[in-house]
Protein backbone atom coordinates (compact mmCIF):
# COMPACT_ATOMS: atom_id res chain seq x y z
CA UNK A 1 0.00 0.00 0.00
CA UNK A 2 1.48 3.21 -0.91
CA UNK A 3 1.53 5.72 2.07
CA UNK A 4 -0.56 8.35 0.76
CA UNK A 5 -3.73 6.20 1.17
CA UNK A 6 -2.71 5.40 4.43
CA UNK A 7 -3.98 7.06 7.91
CA UNK A 8 -1.50 5.77 9.80
CA UNK A 9 1.49 3.76 8.81
CA UNK A 10 3.41 2.12 11.51
CA UNK A 11 7.30 1.02 10.04
CA UNK A 12 9.79 -1.09 11.80
CA UNK A 13 8.15 0.00 15.63
CA UNK A 14 10.39 -0.87 18.09
CA UNK A 15 10.66 -0.46 22.21
CA UNK A 16 12.51 -1.72 24.88
CA UNK A 17 11.98 -1.99 28.67
CA UNK A 18 15.36 -3.19 29.95
CA UNK A 19 16.40 -6.30 28.43
CA UNK A 20 12.84 -7.02 27.39
CA UNK A 21 12.35 -6.45 23.31
CA UNK A 22 8.38 -5.00 24.13
CA UNK A 23 7.45 -3.96 20.63
CA UNK A 24 9.81 -5.77 17.90
CA UNK A 25 10.29 -3.93 14.14
CA UNK A 26 6.35 -3.42 13.64
CA UNK A 27 4.63 -2.68 10.51
CA UNK A 28 1.01 -2.34 9.89
CA UNK A 29 -0.92 0.63 8.44
CA UNK A 30 -4.65 2.00 9.21
CA UNK A 31 -6.87 2.91 6.30
CA UNK A 32 -9.19 5.34 6.45
CA UNK A 33 -12.55 4.49 7.57
CA UNK A 34 -11.60 0.61 8.45
CA UNK A 35 -11.80 -1.24 11.78
CA UNK A 36 -8.57 -2.69 12.30
CA UNK A 37 -8.08 -5.08 15.19
CA UNK A 38 -4.72 -5.44 17.22
CA UNK A 39 -4.64 -9.00 18.60
CA UNK A 40 -2.63 -10.73 20.59
CA UNK A 41 -2.48 -13.12 24.30
CA UNK A 42 -2.01 -10.82 26.91
CA UNK A 43 2.08 -9.55 27.16
CA UNK A 44 2.33 -9.45 23.60
CA UNK A 45 2.53 -5.64 23.45
CA UNK A 46 -0.41 -4.23 22.10
CA UNK A 47 -0.89 -2.15 24.98
CA UNK A 48 2.80 -1.22 24.07
CA UNK A 49 1.85 -0.32 20.73
CA UNK A 50 -0.77 1.48 21.60
CA UNK A 51 0.97 3.77 23.85
CA UNK A 52 3.44 4.44 21.27
CA UNK A 53 0.96 5.39 18.92
CA UNK A 54 -1.12 8.08 21.32
CA UNK A 55 2.67 9.62 22.65
CA UNK A 56 2.20 8.11 26.00
CA UNK A 57 5.80 6.22 25.03
CA UNK A 58 8.30 7.24 22.78
CA UNK A 59 9.59 4.38 20.54
CA UNK A 60 13.20 3.42 20.55
CA UNK A 61 13.07 3.03 16.89
CA UNK A 62 10.88 3.42 13.83
CA UNK A 63 8.68 5.83 12.51
CA UNK A 64 4.79 6.70 12.53
CA UNK A 65 3.29 8.42 10.29
CA UNK A 66 -0.13 9.89 10.60
CA UNK A 67 -1.74 11.33 7.07
CA UNK A 68 1.96 10.68 5.73
CA UNK A 69 2.90 13.16 8.40
CA UNK A 70 5.78 12.11 11.54
CA UNK A 71 4.20 11.49 14.44
CA UNK A 72 6.40 9.66 16.35
CA UNK A 73 7.92 10.99 19.57
CA UNK A 74 5.14 13.88 19.91
CA UNK A 75 3.92 14.55 23.25
CA UNK A 76 -0.26 13.00 23.56
CA UNK A 77 -1.89 16.70 23.36
CA UNK A 78 0.20 17.05 19.48
CA UNK A 79 -1.02 13.33 18.13
CA UNK A 80 -4.82 14.39 19.52
CA UNK A 81 -4.33 17.77 17.59
CA UNK A 82 -3.74 15.54 14.62
CA UNK A 83 -6.97 13.62 15.10
CA UNK A 84 -6.12 10.72 16.79
CA UNK A 85 -7.72 10.17 20.13
CA UNK A 86 -8.01 7.34 21.94
CA UNK A 87 -10.14 5.73 25.13
CA UNK A 88 -8.61 4.13 27.88
CA UNK A 89 -8.60 0.87 29.23
CA UNK A 90 -9.59 1.38 32.69
CA UNK A 91 -12.31 4.66 32.48
CA UNK A 92 -10.36 7.67 33.19
CA UNK A 93 -13.30 10.26 33.02
CA UNK A 94 -12.99 13.90 34.04
CA UNK A 95 -15.21 12.91 37.74
CA UNK A 96 -15.87 16.57 38.69
CA UNK A 97 -17.55 17.72 35.63
CA UNK A 98 -21.37 16.38 34.23
CA UNK A 99 -21.59 14.11 31.27
CA UNK A 100 -21.87 17.15 28.95
CA UNK A 101 -18.66 18.79 29.82
CA UNK A 102 -17.01 15.68 30.03
CA UNK A 103 -17.66 15.35 25.88
CA UNK A 104 -16.91 19.12 25.54
CA UNK A 105 -13.39 18.29 26.82
CA UNK A 106 -12.94 15.83 23.83
CA UNK A 107 -13.61 18.77 21.40
CA UNK A 108 -10.75 20.99 23.06
CA UNK A 109 -8.57 21.14 19.95
CA UNK A 110 -11.65 22.38 18.01
CA UNK A 111 -11.55 25.79 19.76
CA UNK A 112 -10.12 28.65 17.80
CA UNK A 113 -11.45 31.43 20.46
CA UNK A 114 -8.99 32.53 22.39
CA UNK A 115 -8.49 33.87 26.41
CA UNK A 116 -9.54 37.70 25.55
CA UNK A 117 -12.57 36.95 23.13
CA UNK A 118 -13.24 34.71 26.23
CA UNK A 119 -12.97 37.19 28.87
CA UNK A 120 -14.76 39.82 26.37
CA UNK A 121 -17.57 37.66 25.87
CA UNK A 122 -17.09 38.10 22.49
CA UNK A 123 -20.28 36.78 20.10
CA UNK A 124 -17.91 34.51 18.56
CA UNK A 125 -16.70 32.71 21.15
CA UNK A 126 -20.07 32.38 22.58
CA UNK A 127 -21.56 30.79 19.66
CA UNK A 128 -18.31 28.55 19.15
CA UNK A 129 -19.34 27.57 22.79
CA UNK A 130 -23.09 26.84 21.95
CA UNK A 131 -22.46 25.27 19.16
CA UNK A 132 -19.67 22.59 20.56
CA UNK A 133 -22.24 22.23 23.21
CA UNK A 134 -24.67 21.13 20.85
CA UNK A 135 -22.61 18.57 19.02
CA UNK A 136 -21.07 16.83 22.32
CA UNK A 137 -25.21 16.35 22.93
CA UNK A 138 -25.77 14.97 19.66
CA UNK A 139 -22.79 12.88 20.26
CA UNK A 140 -24.11 11.94 23.71
CA UNK A 141 -27.37 10.81 21.82
CA UNK A 142 -24.76 8.97 19.50
CA UNK A 143 -23.76 6.65 22.32
CA UNK A 144 -27.03 6.16 23.90
CA UNK A 145 -26.45 8.46 26.82
CA UNK A 146 -29.02 10.85 26.22
CA UNK A 147 -30.86 10.55 29.67
CA UNK A 148 -27.81 10.49 31.45
CA UNK A 149 -26.44 14.55 29.79
CA UNK A 150 -26.38 16.21 33.01
CA UNK A 151 -25.65 13.66 35.17
CA UNK A 152 -22.82 13.83 37.79
CA UNK A 153 -20.56 11.02 36.02
CA UNK A 154 -19.74 9.26 39.27
CA UNK A 155 -23.16 7.66 39.16
CA UNK A 156 -22.45 5.84 35.81
CA UNK A 157 -21.96 2.29 35.65
CA UNK A 158 -18.45 1.27 34.03
CA UNK A 159 -20.61 0.19 30.98
CA UNK A 160 -22.05 3.86 30.47
CA UNK A 161 -18.11 5.59 31.40
CA UNK A 162 -16.91 3.45 28.33
CA UNK A 163 -19.82 4.75 26.31
CA UNK A 164 -18.87 8.43 27.71
CA UNK A 165 -14.80 7.66 27.03
CA UNK A 166 -16.36 7.22 23.19
CA UNK A 167 -18.27 10.05 22.89
CA UNK A 168 -15.70 12.18 24.27
CA UNK A 169 -13.18 10.96 21.71
CA UNK A 170 -15.58 11.55 19.02
CA UNK A 171 -15.69 15.11 20.20
CA UNK A 172 -12.93 15.92 18.96
CA UNK A 173 -13.73 14.89 14.89
CA UNK A 174 -11.02 12.16 14.74
CA UNK A 175 -9.60 10.87 11.54
CA UNK A 176 -8.67 7.86 13.65
CA UNK A 177 -10.01 6.27 17.50
CA UNK A 178 -7.50 4.57 19.43
CA UNK A 179 -9.55 1.88 21.63
CA UNK A 180 -7.91 0.27 24.68
CA UNK A 181 -9.70 -3.63 25.19
CA UNK A 182 -13.34 -0.97 25.06
CA UNK A 183 -14.82 -5.19 25.63
CA UNK A 184 -12.97 -5.55 28.98
CA UNK A 185 -15.11 -5.26 32.16
CA UNK A 186 -18.47 -5.29 29.69
CA UNK A 187 -21.79 -7.53 29.91
CA UNK A 188 -23.00 -10.00 27.11
CA UNK A 189 -25.80 -7.37 26.07
CA UNK A 190 -23.46 -3.82 26.52
CA UNK A 191 -20.63 -6.13 24.10
CA UNK A 192 -23.50 -6.33 21.43
CA UNK A 193 -24.57 -2.11 21.39
CA UNK A 194 -20.63 -2.27 21.47
CA UNK A 195 -20.35 -3.53 18.43
CA UNK A 196 -22.68 -1.98 17.07
CA UNK A 197 -21.80 1.50 17.97
CA UNK A 198 -18.41 1.13 16.52
CA UNK A 199 -19.91 -0.45 13.33
CA UNK A 200 -21.72 3.10 13.53
CA UNK A 201 -18.30 5.33 14.12
CA UNK A 202 -16.56 3.58 11.20
CA UNK A 203 -19.65 4.19 8.99
CA UNK A 204 -19.19 7.98 9.96
CA UNK A 205 -15.58 7.37 8.04
CA UNK A 206 -13.66 7.23 11.11
CA UNK A 207 -11.06 4.49 10.99
CA UNK A 208 -11.27 2.79 14.23
CA UNK A 209 -7.89 0.83 15.56
CA UNK A 210 -9.13 -1.68 18.01
CA UNK A 211 -6.86 -3.32 20.50
CA UNK A 212 -8.19 -6.31 21.84
CA UNK A 213 -7.36 -9.80 23.42
CA UNK A 214 -10.99 -10.99 23.35
CA UNK A 215 -11.02 -12.67 19.84
CA UNK A 216 -14.39 -13.47 20.13
CA UNK A 217 -15.93 -9.76 20.72
CA UNK A 218 -12.82 -8.60 17.81
CA UNK A 219 -13.40 -10.84 14.84
CA UNK A 220 -16.82 -10.31 13.96
CA UNK A 221 -15.92 -6.91 14.01
CA UNK A 222 -12.88 -6.19 12.49
CA UNK A 223 -12.49 -5.76 8.57
CA UNK A 224 -8.81 -6.72 9.37
CA UNK A 225 -6.63 -8.32 11.72
CA UNK A 226 -3.11 -7.51 13.11
CA UNK A 227 -1.68 -10.73 15.29
CA UNK A 228 1.11 -10.09 17.81
CA UNK A 229 3.44 -12.07 19.77
CA UNK A 230 5.89 -11.46 22.35
CA UNK A 231 6.09 -7.95 20.60
CA UNK A 232 6.71 -9.04 16.53
CA UNK A 233 3.79 -9.69 14.71
CA UNK A 234 2.87 -13.24 13.81
CA UNK A 235 -0.46 -12.56 11.50
CA UNK A 236 -1.96 -10.58 9.34
CA UNK A 237 -4.96 -10.70 7.49
CA UNK A 238 -8.94 -11.30 7.20
CA UNK A 239 -11.01 -12.08 10.54
CA UNK A 240 -11.27 -15.61 8.54
CA UNK A 241 -7.50 -16.13 7.30
CA UNK A 242 -6.37 -15.39 11.31
CA UNK A 243 -8.74 -17.82 12.71
CA UNK A 244 -7.36 -20.35 10.75
CA UNK A 245 -3.73 -19.41 10.66
CA UNK A 246 -1.55 -21.49 12.01
CA UNK A 247 0.90 -19.19 14.60
CA UNK A 248 -2.25 -17.89 15.58
CA UNK A 249 -3.67 -21.12 16.71
CA UNK A 250 -0.11 -21.41 18.20
CA UNK A 251 0.24 -18.46 19.84
CA UNK A 252 -3.39 -19.11 21.44
CA UNK A 253 -2.55 -22.58 22.27
CA UNK A 254 -1.68 -21.51 25.93
CA UNK A 255 -5.10 -20.37 26.04
CA UNK A 256 -7.43 -23.24 24.70
CA UNK A 257 -10.67 -21.13 25.80
CA UNK A 258 -9.71 -18.80 23.50
CA UNK A 259 -9.64 -20.56 20.59
CA UNK A 260 -12.84 -22.21 21.60
CA UNK A 261 -14.38 -19.07 21.65
CA UNK A 262 -12.41 -18.28 18.40
CA UNK A 263 -13.95 -20.42 16.90
CA UNK A 264 -17.63 -19.97 17.75
CA UNK A 265 -17.14 -16.87 17.04
CA UNK A 266 -16.70 -18.18 13.42
CA UNK A 267 -19.81 -20.28 13.68
CA UNK A 268 -21.64 -17.24 14.97
CA UNK A 269 -21.05 -14.78 12.09
CA UNK A 270 -21.32 -17.53 9.51
CA UNK A 271 -24.86 -18.59 10.60
CA UNK A 272 -25.48 -14.53 10.37
CA UNK A 273 -24.60 -14.00 6.96
CA UNK B 1 -28.69 41.70 28.31
CA UNK B 2 -30.11 40.36 31.32
CA UNK B 3 -26.64 39.08 32.71
CA UNK B 4 -25.59 42.88 32.14
CA UNK B 5 -28.32 44.16 34.12
CA UNK B 6 -27.52 41.56 37.05
CA UNK B 7 -23.75 42.56 37.32
CA UNK B 8 -25.14 46.31 37.20
CA UNK B 9 -27.65 45.62 39.80
CA UNK B 10 -25.29 43.97 42.16
CA UNK B 11 -22.40 46.85 41.58
CA UNK B 12 -24.89 49.50 42.27
CA UNK B 13 -26.26 47.95 45.69
CA UNK B 14 -22.61 46.52 46.61
CA UNK B 15 -21.52 50.12 46.45
CA UNK B 16 -24.70 52.06 47.70
CA UNK B 17 -23.90 50.13 51.01
CA UNK B 18 -20.47 51.56 51.29
CA UNK B 19 -22.02 55.29 51.81
CA UNK B 20 -24.38 54.22 54.09
CA UNK B 21 -21.85 52.69 56.54
CA UNK B 22 -19.57 54.38 58.80
CA UNK B 23 -15.63 54.97 58.26
CA UNK B 24 -14.99 52.01 60.03
CA UNK B 25 -17.56 49.82 59.09
CA UNK B 26 -16.16 51.07 55.61
CA UNK B 27 -12.78 49.73 56.62
CA UNK B 28 -14.49 46.49 57.42
CA UNK B 29 -16.24 46.00 54.24
CA UNK B 30 -13.17 47.04 52.05
CA UNK B 31 -11.10 44.34 53.84
CA UNK B 32 -14.25 41.80 53.43
CA UNK B 33 -14.70 42.54 49.47
CA UNK B 34 -10.73 42.05 49.14
CA UNK B 35 -10.92 38.48 50.98
CA UNK B 36 -13.85 37.92 48.51
CA UNK B 37 -11.39 38.39 45.71
CA UNK B 38 -8.73 36.68 47.10
CA UNK B 39 -10.79 33.88 47.57
CA UNK B 40 -12.32 33.95 44.20
CA UNK B 41 -9.26 34.04 42.44
CA UNK B 42 -8.04 31.17 45.11
CA UNK B 43 -10.87 29.25 44.44
CA UNK B 44 -9.68 28.97 40.39
CA UNK B 45 -6.07 28.04 41.02
CA UNK B 46 -7.03 25.46 44.00
CA UNK B 47 -10.33 23.98 43.63
CA UNK B 48 -11.02 24.36 39.78
CA UNK B 49 -7.00 23.95 38.23
CA UNK B 50 -6.50 21.43 41.34
CA UNK B 51 -3.05 23.48 42.12
CA UNK B 52 -2.01 23.15 45.67
CA UNK B 53 -0.51 26.42 46.30
CA UNK B 54 0.30 28.38 48.82
CA UNK B 55 1.55 31.46 47.17
CA UNK B 56 -1.16 33.18 46.39
CA UNK B 57 -1.66 35.54 49.61
CA UNK B 58 2.37 36.09 48.99
CA UNK B 59 1.15 37.32 45.37
CA UNK B 60 -1.12 40.06 47.03
CA UNK B 61 1.49 40.98 48.90
CA UNK B 62 4.21 41.80 46.32
CA UNK B 63 1.26 43.87 44.32
CA UNK B 64 1.13 45.42 47.46
CA UNK B 65 4.53 46.33 48.39
CA UNK B 66 5.70 46.91 44.60
CA UNK B 67 2.75 49.44 44.45
CA UNK B 68 4.03 51.15 47.44
CA UNK B 69 7.66 51.02 46.23
CA UNK B 70 7.16 51.65 42.37
CA UNK B 71 4.91 54.79 43.57
CA UNK B 72 6.69 56.47 46.56
CA UNK B 73 10.22 55.10 46.11
CA UNK B 74 11.05 54.89 42.48
CA UNK B 75 8.34 57.50 41.74
CA UNK B 76 6.81 56.40 38.71
CA UNK B 77 3.15 57.68 38.08
CA UNK B 78 -0.32 55.32 39.68
CA UNK B 79 -0.64 53.59 36.01
CA UNK B 80 2.45 52.93 35.13
CA UNK B 81 3.48 51.53 38.76
CA UNK B 82 0.26 49.16 37.69
CA UNK B 83 1.02 47.85 34.57
CA UNK B 84 4.87 47.10 36.13
CA UNK B 85 3.85 45.50 39.67
CA UNK B 86 1.10 43.87 37.42
CA UNK B 87 4.58 42.84 34.89
CA UNK B 88 6.60 42.15 37.85
CA UNK B 89 3.69 39.65 38.98
CA UNK B 90 3.69 37.76 35.96
CA UNK B 91 7.68 37.45 35.61
CA UNK B 92 7.42 36.10 39.30
CA UNK B 93 4.74 33.63 38.70
CA UNK B 94 6.04 32.45 35.40
CA UNK B 95 9.30 32.15 37.17
CA UNK B 96 7.93 29.50 40.19
CA UNK B 97 5.10 28.07 37.86
CA UNK B 98 6.92 27.14 34.73
CA UNK B 99 9.57 24.79 36.97
CA UNK B 100 7.42 23.56 39.75
CA UNK B 101 3.73 23.09 37.69
CA UNK B 102 5.91 20.21 35.65
CA UNK B 103 6.16 18.64 38.95
CA UNK B 104 3.71 16.63 40.76
CA UNK B 105 1.11 18.15 43.05
CA UNK B 106 3.19 17.63 46.30
CA UNK B 107 6.39 19.54 44.87
CA UNK B 108 4.02 22.75 43.97
CA UNK B 109 2.98 22.68 47.30
CA UNK B 110 6.68 22.88 48.65
CA UNK B 111 8.09 25.60 45.87
CA UNK B 112 4.94 27.62 46.89
CA UNK B 113 5.41 28.08 50.26
CA UNK B 114 9.23 28.47 49.71
CA UNK B 115 8.25 31.57 47.57
CA UNK B 116 5.86 32.92 50.30
CA UNK B 117 8.53 32.45 52.91
CA UNK B 118 11.04 33.85 50.62
CA UNK B 119 8.71 36.44 50.40
CA UNK B 120 9.00 37.38 54.31
CA UNK B 121 12.20 37.09 54.82
CA UNK B 122 12.56 39.80 51.53
CA UNK B 123 10.33 42.16 53.21
CA UNK B 124 12.55 42.22 56.81
CA UNK B 125 16.12 41.81 55.14
CA UNK B 126 14.89 44.79 52.42
CA UNK B 127 16.01 47.39 54.72
CA UNK B 128 15.31 51.54 52.88
CA UNK B 129 13.42 49.83 50.10
CA UNK B 130 11.18 47.26 52.07
CA UNK B 131 11.12 49.63 55.04
CA UNK B 132 12.12 46.09 56.81
CA UNK B 133 10.25 44.70 60.26
CA UNK B 134 8.26 48.04 60.10
CA UNK B 135 7.23 48.46 56.49
CA UNK B 136 6.44 51.07 54.54
CA UNK B 137 3.68 54.11 55.57
CA UNK B 138 3.01 57.83 55.73
CA UNK B 139 1.67 57.63 52.10
CA UNK B 140 -1.92 58.09 50.70
CA UNK B 141 -3.34 57.39 47.45
CA UNK B 142 -2.02 59.74 44.74
CA UNK B 143 -5.03 62.23 43.07
CA UNK B 144 -5.43 61.02 39.34
CA UNK B 145 -6.17 63.90 37.11
CA UNK B 146 -6.85 65.84 40.04
CA UNK B 147 -9.30 63.54 41.33
CA UNK B 148 -8.13 61.89 44.30
CA UNK B 149 -10.41 58.83 45.46
CA UNK B 150 -11.06 58.66 48.72
CA UNK B 151 -14.03 57.43 51.62
CA UNK B 152 -17.06 55.48 49.91
CA UNK B 153 -15.39 55.83 46.90
CA UNK B 154 -13.10 53.84 47.43
CA UNK B 155 -14.85 51.36 48.61
CA UNK B 156 -16.98 51.32 44.59
CA UNK B 157 -13.05 50.95 43.57
CA UNK B 158 -13.13 48.02 45.48
CA UNK B 159 -16.75 46.49 44.51
CA UNK B 160 -15.50 46.98 41.02
CA UNK B 161 -12.04 45.00 40.93
CA UNK B 162 -14.55 42.08 43.00
CA UNK B 163 -17.18 41.57 40.56
CA UNK B 164 -14.46 42.70 37.67
CA UNK B 165 -12.55 39.24 39.13
CA UNK B 166 -15.77 37.47 39.35
CA UNK B 167 -16.76 37.95 35.87
CA UNK B 168 -13.62 37.24 34.46
CA UNK B 169 -13.00 33.84 36.32
CA UNK B 170 -16.77 32.74 35.92
CA UNK B 171 -16.29 33.42 32.06
CA UNK B 172 -12.75 31.34 32.14
CA UNK B 173 -14.40 28.60 33.89
CA UNK B 174 -17.24 28.18 31.51
CA UNK B 175 -14.77 28.16 28.41
CA UNK B 176 -12.54 25.61 26.84
CA UNK B 177 -10.15 26.93 29.32
CA UNK B 178 -12.25 26.76 32.58
CA UNK B 179 -12.74 22.71 31.38
CA UNK B 180 -9.42 22.36 30.55
CA UNK B 181 -8.25 23.74 34.16
CA UNK B 182 -10.71 20.82 35.84
CA UNK B 183 -9.83 18.23 33.03
CA UNK B 184 -6.13 18.24 34.51
CA UNK B 185 -7.30 18.60 38.02
CA UNK B 186 -8.99 15.53 37.78
CA UNK B 187 -7.19 13.36 35.25
CA UNK B 188 -3.98 14.90 33.75
CA UNK B 189 -3.70 11.92 31.46
CA UNK B 190 -6.89 11.91 29.64
CA UNK B 191 -6.63 15.87 29.42
CA UNK B 192 -3.67 15.12 27.37
CA UNK B 193 -5.51 12.77 25.43
CA UNK B 194 -7.75 15.08 24.54
CA UNK B 195 -5.08 17.52 23.12
CA UNK B 196 -4.88 19.92 26.11
CA UNK B 197 -1.35 20.72 26.95
CA UNK B 198 -1.19 20.05 30.56
CA UNK B 199 2.03 21.94 31.41
CA UNK B 200 0.76 25.23 29.37
CA UNK B 201 -2.50 24.95 31.17
CA UNK B 202 -0.82 24.66 34.74
CA UNK B 203 1.20 27.74 34.01
CA UNK B 204 -1.75 29.96 32.92
CA UNK B 205 -4.24 29.13 35.51
CA UNK B 206 -1.54 29.78 38.21
CA UNK B 207 0.25 33.25 36.47
CA UNK B 208 -3.37 34.62 35.64
CA UNK B 209 -4.54 34.03 38.95
CA UNK B 210 -1.48 35.51 40.73
CA UNK B 211 -1.42 38.10 38.88
CA UNK B 212 -5.41 39.19 39.92
CA UNK B 213 -4.05 38.34 43.66
CA UNK B 214 -1.56 41.16 43.07
CA UNK B 215 -3.80 43.69 42.15
CA UNK B 216 -6.37 43.17 45.33
CA UNK B 217 -3.30 43.64 46.85
CA UNK B 218 -2.51 46.89 45.25
CA UNK B 219 -5.75 48.04 46.08
CA UNK B 220 -5.19 47.14 49.56
CA UNK B 221 -2.06 49.01 49.82
CA UNK B 222 -4.21 52.26 50.07
CA UNK B 223 -6.87 50.65 52.59
CA UNK B 224 -4.73 51.03 55.64
CA UNK B 225 -1.76 52.97 54.15
CA UNK B 226 0.27 51.51 55.40
CA UNK B 227 2.59 47.79 54.41
CA UNK B 228 3.95 45.46 56.72
CA UNK B 229 5.45 41.84 56.67
CA UNK B 230 2.97 39.89 59.21
CA UNK B 231 -0.27 40.68 57.15
CA UNK B 232 1.39 38.95 54.26
CA UNK B 233 2.58 35.99 56.27
CA UNK B 234 1.98 32.67 56.57
CA UNK B 235 -1.22 32.51 58.81
CA UNK B 236 -3.55 34.46 55.99
CA UNK B 237 -2.54 32.24 53.50
CA UNK B 238 -3.86 29.38 55.40
CA UNK B 239 -6.91 30.94 56.13
CA UNK B 240 -7.39 31.77 52.63
CA UNK B 241 -7.04 27.79 51.70
CA UNK B 242 -9.85 27.32 54.68
CA UNK B 243 -12.07 29.84 53.25
CA UNK B 244 -12.27 27.94 49.85
CA UNK B 245 -12.23 24.71 51.67
CA UNK B 246 -15.06 25.36 54.04
CA UNK B 247 -16.79 27.38 51.39
CA UNK B 248 -16.81 24.83 49.18
CA UNK B 249 -13.79 24.39 46.45
CA UNK B 250 -14.56 24.68 42.91
CA UNK B 251 -17.80 26.96 42.92
CA UNK B 252 -17.84 30.88 42.92
CA UNK B 253 -20.96 30.74 45.50
CA UNK B 254 -18.52 28.67 47.84
CA UNK B 255 -15.31 31.22 47.55
CA UNK B 256 -17.33 34.11 48.39
CA UNK B 257 -19.44 31.75 51.24
CA UNK B 258 -16.22 30.59 52.48
CA UNK B 259 -14.72 34.23 52.69
CA UNK B 260 -17.59 35.98 53.93
CA UNK B 261 -18.27 33.47 56.75
CA UNK B 262 -14.61 33.22 58.09
CA UNK B 263 -13.82 37.11 57.84
CA UNK B 264 -16.68 38.24 59.49
CA UNK B 265 -17.18 34.99 62.37
CA UNK B 266 -14.24 36.44 64.90
CA UNK B 267 -16.43 39.47 65.01
CA UNK B 268 -18.54 37.54 66.48
CA UNK B 269 -16.67 35.36 68.51
CA UNK B 270 -14.79 37.69 69.82
CA UNK B 271 -16.33 39.31 72.67
CA UNK B 272 -17.55 35.10 73.47
CA UNK B 273 -13.82 33.78 73.25
CA UNK B 274 -11.28 36.55 72.52
CA UNK B 275 -8.46 35.46 70.22
CA UNK B 276 -9.40 31.76 70.19
CA UNK B 277 -11.23 32.04 67.38
CA UNK B 278 -8.67 29.95 65.84
CA UNK B 279 -9.53 26.46 67.01
CA UNK B 280 -13.04 27.35 65.97
CA UNK B 281 -11.42 27.39 62.38
CA UNK B 282 -9.89 24.47 62.40
CA UNK B 283 -12.95 22.25 64.28
CA UNK B 284 -15.05 23.72 61.39
CA UNK B 285 -12.11 22.75 58.35
CA UNK B 286 -11.90 19.04 60.25
CA UNK B 287 -15.95 19.50 59.94
CA UNK B 288 -16.09 20.59 56.42
CA UNK B 289 -13.48 17.72 55.08
CA UNK B 290 -15.14 14.70 57.20
CA UNK B 291 -19.15 15.84 56.83
CA UNK B 292 -19.52 17.97 54.12
CA UNK B 293 -16.46 18.09 51.46
CA UNK B 294 -18.59 20.43 49.29
CA UNK B 295 -18.05 22.81 52.28
CA UNK B 296 -20.68 25.72 52.93
CA UNK B 297 -22.16 25.57 49.50
CA UNK B 298 -22.74 21.64 49.30
CA UNK B 299 -24.74 22.22 52.45
CA UNK B 300 -26.91 24.59 51.38
CA UNK B 301 -27.19 22.52 47.88
CA UNK B 302 -28.51 19.68 50.54
CA UNK B 303 -31.06 21.46 52.16
CA UNK B 304 -32.56 22.97 49.35
CA UNK B 305 -33.00 19.25 47.82
CA UNK B 306 -34.75 18.12 50.95
CA UNK B 307 -37.22 21.65 51.23
CA UNK B 308 -38.04 20.02 47.12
Amino acid sequence: MRSADALLEVRGLTRRFGGLLAVADLDFTVRPGEILGLIGPNGAGKSTTFNLIAGALRPDAGEIRAGGEPVAGLPPHEIARRGILRTFQHNRVFAGMSVVENVMVGAHTRFRAGLWSIVGARAGARAEEAAVRARAEELIGFVGLAEWREADVTTLSFGQGRLLEIARAMAGDPRLILLDEPAAGLAPAELDRLAALLRGIAARGIAVLLIEHDMRFLLPLAGRVVVLNFGVKIAEGSADEIRHHPAVIDAYLGDPAALVDAARAGESTHAAA
Amino acid sequence: MKPLARWLAAALVLSALAFALSSYHNDVYRKLLLWVTLALGYNFLFGVAGQVAFSHFAFYGIGAYSIVILTFQAGLPLPLAIVAGVALCVAVALAVAIPSTRLEGFYLALATLALAQLFIVVLNEGGAVTGGAGGLADYRLPAILGVRVTGPWYTVVIVLLMLGTMALLARLDRSWFGRACRAVRDSPEAAAAMGVNVARTKVIAFTLTSALAAVAGMAYAFVDNTVNPPIFGLENAFLLLFMVIIGGAGRQAGAIAGAVALYLLPFVLSPLIGHHHALVFGVLMVAAILLQPRGLIGLYDALRRRAA
